[in-house]
């Protein structure tokens, strides 16, 4: 039974042209990394101030900090010999040529006392920003913006109540009074869970989707099929390219994985970020701080979202398996793959904008996959819902495994000639 | 009329022919040998699919490949598996194969109703192919390589699929071609080519062994080849001693067929020896190998 | 010729037509739709029209002061419509000239309200209106102007540009939608090309076909013919749906801007100086070079690759790259002064020259190549 899956493996790994993309995507990959790195010395900063100041914010930590940046500020006094209260004062009224006065060294302490009074007024104002939140208000003006009526809008107010509860609770225990990158700074969410997320999931979407088709229409595509199929295996020979092709499937996550992440957590250090809450007041970055449904820091969400990523690409490959099962063709399989997830994807822009069939219809795996970077949170538009990636995953599993089921049946019976 | 010059074809390392000089002129020809043998190489040198690595092909004292179409358009060729259309009819598939053999559509129409009929497929004129038996695709292939009316006809493993009927319909219209053209059939079904070939080819060792009419290549044998019957549980060694070329069950006994270069033993009925001898003596290390 | 034509009608069965109906619905609903659908938008409503109808296709300095003398007017009616409303007189917003001097930085409780009705509350488009001409105005009043970060090259242009008197003052929305209309057009029809066409010369090599047909008159001739097929089908496949794609963008009702110089438009210097009418002509041929030159690269690939998931493996890295690196800059800004002069005569030529090596190579391996199978 192994050997048999090994051999089917074999299909795929000996394409050069399938070992050729996963290197090419690899080093797209690193390219992107490594081409929007040149922050990454700055973002170190907020190490330090965990170190020093500990992960959560209080009122106590504040005031520690703000001493020891009214002392950098006296520091700052001296060597420009100047009364400033803060380096942003500095920084405005500085000429053009009095910027050479200072020495490399001395701008280096001048650009790090400018992150942390950044950090530091952003860590003040949370408070206040989070009052001027009003969820309610929000919510109705997304009603407004996506043009919801009728049960669409009443179901998505139920759900913004839970939302609120949820918002009011966290406020509450203070989960967003952990320090992270700043949000409008660097965009790090984005950049980690939509760009460089959104670059594995296509690539490796491509590459398990020509993988599965291979391996699944191998024998009819070479005209083994005849000899194949009269074998004592026979026809039970699919089961075995179905397990390899989730075999190569898995491998080639991850590999994209390993190679893309362990490339970006070297590049940006998150050493000590991890058990952030992502519901950080600092993960702030668009009109609306992200904010989940439940207490995840950094690392839980970082491997929830992976496993997400992995179950779902998984999925994929069995639908693909079942499709080519029954189309036999890898070109028509590729192309009816791509389409079904266009589709798929494109499905609620179809859908009436009163009825709840606008928020089932978004319950698709491209829909997941696309919006990775708002999984599990409350924050995100049309698809907050609490339950929206278990119900998804698990409801698409089930349609997958049926999907397989009854292709395999199907092929069980058909001539083959 | 077809001369092969000192013709051998190498694959990196492998050498499949070597040093091969033939002459062919109007009459049937059968190339005779086991598989891996060459004949395909042979063939498809012939046909100019494939370039020789020394040597030159000729025809009337041109080099084939300089003639370009001229040369291919006297060729009708038929190899071993051909690819066809799924969707299209016989018609449709002759068709297309005529323009690209250069023959006008209504002369082509004519041709090809004519030729559809002969191989007995008249009545699935518009059908498609993918329908067909694997002997219904094998007279299509047959009918189109007669298409351009050919002077050289070669056929690679024409009879695969064809029933004894059909093949022996076959055997009479090749006879009836080679009266005026050039045909070379490749093939190890003795039969087929053993009672109609004017010449037959043999290849061993990647070079030419025989080059014969099929009488002059049995005489080879004259008077070595002998029947007798034996005990079955003598049948072991003496397989070990002799080159058998048959073997028979009968009334509780073996009928054995074989070769003895020597004086005989008594009991040993010495018999005619037939192409099929032949081909099994001078292979038999090949064969033996295989098994 | 007979035999171009059998090719040619391999290439398009009722399976292709299908999947080409197929591509272009997706592409269509994903991409392309929004540009159709929704245009004028946006604060572009009330600009689009503005300009065209009384000054034709320029706007000189006597015209600008009768702009400006319209605009005047719509200010008036709207310190008339404020005056009107109780509301606007009690928060002392009762001219449109204490309106914008109000210091919306530290906006009071009612003038914030206010202010959201006027823009969000629907009830009337005149701050919207004059909003939009304002920034006409100041487009017009730093017409001249030049930015600093400039090369030499884009200074001279800019300069040239100006001293002909060739100013970007009329609203650039019917530029961008077009450009982005056929940025999405292009994409379509890419992919739509190398799907149909790339498996047309593996197919013959996969089913065996080729013993049969370099053995006939025609020969390893057929091979040009094959690649004259693929040629004159890409050439039949973007026609058509660049008829369909050009129909519908006609629903954008854009034809009277089509004798107005490019550079005419705000943010659109280029190095040349087309008409619309002649910059969209030149879009259309850059369509077509663009699908020549996959399609050349397709074919390449279908001739040497061992089956479909390499073909289409293999062509992921060069279509996909293209997209992302190359199409902008190719399509919609190929003479925006914002690239090397260069880099678009460079690029296409380049990529021709590549294809003609290719197509040369190509049908020499293929007149000695042994064929195997």
């Amino acid at each position: 039974m192994m050997s048999i899956i090994l051999h089917e493996c074999k299909k795929a790994l000996t394409s050069p042209i399938l070992i050729g993309l996963l290197v090419v995507f690899s080093a797209f990959n690193l390219f992107v990394i490594i081409s929007s790195s040149d922050h990454k010395a700055e973002l170190k900063i907020i190490n330090e101030i965990i170190e020093t100041y500990g992960l959560k914010i209080t009122d106590d930590s504040l005031d520690e900090f703000n001493s020891n940046v009214q002392l950098d500020v006296a520091e700052l006094n001296r060597m420009t010999a100047s009364e400033f209260t803060s380096v942003y004062e500095f920084l405005d009224g500085l000429s053009f040529e009095n910027q050479e006065k200072y020495s490399d060294e001395q701008w280096e302490f001048i650009h790090r006392l400018q992150l942390k009074e950044m950090y530091l007024n952003m860590a003040k104002s949370i408070d206040e920003s989070y009052e001027g939140i009003d969820i309610r208000k929000l919510a109705a003006g997304e009603i407004e913006k996506y043009g919801l009526s009728g049960k669409a809008a009443e179901t998505f107010l139920n759900e913004n109540e839970k939302f609120f509860e949820r918002f009011k609770e966290m406020v509450s225990n203070g989960e967003h009074k952990q320090w992270f990158f700043a949000g409008k700074a660097y965009y790090m969410h984005t950049f980690l869970f939509k760009t460089i997320f959104l670059q594995i999931i296509i690539e490796s979407l491509l590459l398990i989707i020509l993988t599965t088709a291979l391996i699944t229409t191998y024998e009819f595509e070479n005209k083994t099929h005849l000899v194949a199929y009269s074998t004592k295996r026979g026809r039970k020979l699919m089961k075995n390219k179905l397990l390899s092709a989730l075999a190569i499937a898995a491998v080639i996550v991850v590999f994209l994985f390993a190679i893309t992440l362990g490339t970006f957590f070297t590049v940006f250090d998150y050493s000590h970020v991890w058990q952030t809450s992502i519901s950080s007041a600092f993960n702030w970055e668009y009109n609306f701080p992200y904010i989940a449904w439940w207490d995840l820091s950094v690392g839980t969400f970082l491997i929830g979202v992976i496993a997400l990523v992995f179950v779902v690409l998984l999925l994929f490959s069995g639908l693909t398996f079942a499709l080519s099962v029954t189309v036999k063709n890898s070109y028509i399989t590729f192309f009816l793959v791509a389409a079904l997830f266009v589709l798929l994807w494109l499905l609620p822009s179809f859908m009436p904008k009163s009825a709840n069939l606008l928020f089932v219809s978004a319950y698709t795996l491209p829909t997941l996959l696309l919006a990775v970077s708002s999984s599990f949170m409350g924050s995100s538009g049309l698809i907050l819902f609490e339950n929206f990636e278990w119900m998804t995953v698990s409801c698409w599993t089930v349609i997958t495994i049926v999907v397989c089921y009854m292709s395999y049946k199907r092929f069980i019976k058909i001539d083959i000639s | 009329m077809l001369v092969v010059k000192d013709v051998s074809k190498r694959y990196g390392d492998f050498t499949a022919l070597q040093q091969i000089n033939l002459e062919f002129n109007t009459g049937l020809y059968g190339l005779l040998a086991p598989n891996g043998a060459g004949k395909t190489t042979l063939i498809k040198m012939l046909a100019t699919l494939i370039a020789p690595s020394e040597g030159e092909i000729y025809y009337n004292g041109k080099n084939i490949i300089d003639m370009d179409e001229q040369y291919r358009e006297l060729l009708g060729f038929l190899p071993q598996q051909f690819g066809y259309y799924k969707n299209y009819s016989p018609k449709q598939y002759m068709l297309y194969l005529a323009a690209l053999k250069g023959i006008g559509k209504k002369e082509a129409l004519k041709k090809i109703d004519d030729l559809l009929e002969k191989v007995a497929l008249g009545d699935v004129v518009n059908k498609k192919m993918k329908k067909f038996s694997g002997g219904m695709i094998q007279r299509v292939g047959i009918a189109q390589a007669l298409l351009n009316d050919p002077k050289i006809l070669i056929l690679d493993e024409p009879t695969a699929g064809l029933d004894p009927k059909e093949r022996a319909r076959f055997r009479h219209l090749l006879t009836e071609l080679a009266r005026d053209r050039l045909v070379i059939i490749s093939t190890h079904i003795v039969s087929d080519i053993e009672s109609i070939a004017n010449e037959i080819i043999m290849i061993k060792n990647k070079q030419l062994l025989y080059k014969d009419s099929v009488e002059d290549i049995c005489s080879t044998l004259r008077g070595n080849v002998f029947e007798t019957t034996i005990d079955f549980d003598l049948l072991e060694a003496f397989r070990k001693k002799y080159v058998l070329l048959s073997e028979k069950q009968e009334y509780g006994k073996m009928i054995v067929r074989f070769i003895h270069k020597g004086v005989p033993e008594a009991g040993w009925k010495p018999v005619a020896p037939q192409l099929e001898d032949v081909f099994l003596y001078e292979y038999r290390d090949e064969i033996e190998g295989e098994v | 010729m007979r035999i171009l034509l059998n090719e040619v009608k391999k290439i398009f069965t009722w399976k292709t037509m299908l999947l080409l109906l197929f591509i272009n619905s997706l592409v269509y609903f994903l991409l392309i739709e929004f540009y159709i659908e929704y245009f004028p938008n946006g604060s572009g409503i009330y600009s689009y029209n503005i300009g065209l109808e009384k000054y034709g296709v320029t706007m000189d300095d006597d015209e600008f002061i009768d702009f400006k003398k319209v605009y005047d007017e719509i200010v008036d009616e709207a310190t008339r419509y404020m005056q009107s409303r109780e509301e606007f007189v009690a928060a002392g917003l009762d001219t449109y000239e204490l309106f914008q001097a109000y210091d919306w930085g530290n906006p009071s409780q009612e003038a914030s309200a206010l202010r959201d009705d006027v823009f969000f509350g629907k009830k009337t488009e005149l701050f919207w209106d004059l909003q939009e001409r304002e920034r006409l105005i100041e487009f017009y009043n730093f017409r001249k102007s030049i930015p600093e970060v400039l090369t030499d090259n884009q200074r001279d242009r800019l300069n040239e540009l100006i001293a002909e008197e060739k100013f970007g003052v009329y609203t650039e929305i019917v530029i961008r939608n077009f450009k982005s209309y056929i940025t999405n057009v292009g994409i379509a029809i890419l992919f739509s090309v190398v799907l149909v066409i790339s498996p047309t010369i593996l197919r013959d090599r996969s089913r065996g076909l080729l013993q049969l047909q370099y053995t006939s008159k025609k020969g390893r001739n057929l091979f040009k013919t094959k690649l004259l097929a693929g040629y004159t089908a890409t050439f039949i496949i973007i026609t058509g749906l660049l008829t369909v794609y050009l129909g519908l963008y006609s629903l954008n009702n854009t034809s009277m801007f089509f004798k107005v110089r490019i550079n005419t438009f705000i943010a659109n210097e280029s190095w040349y100086d087309p008409t619309f009418f002649q910059f969209i002509m030149l879009c259309v041929a850059a369509i077509y070079l663009i699908g020549f030159i996959f399609v050349t690269l397709s074919m390449s690939f279908s001739n040497v690759v061992p089956n479909m998931v390499s073909l289409i493996g293999i062509q992921i890295p060069f279509v996909v790259g293209f997209l992302i690196f190359g199409l902008n800059r190719l399509l919609p800004n190929m003479i925006l002064i914002w690239i090397p002069k260069w880099l678009t005569p460079f690029s296409y030529g380049g990529m021709v020259i590549v294809c003609i090596i290719f197509i040369y190579y190509l049908i020499k391996r293929e007149k000695k190549i042994d064929i195997l199978t």
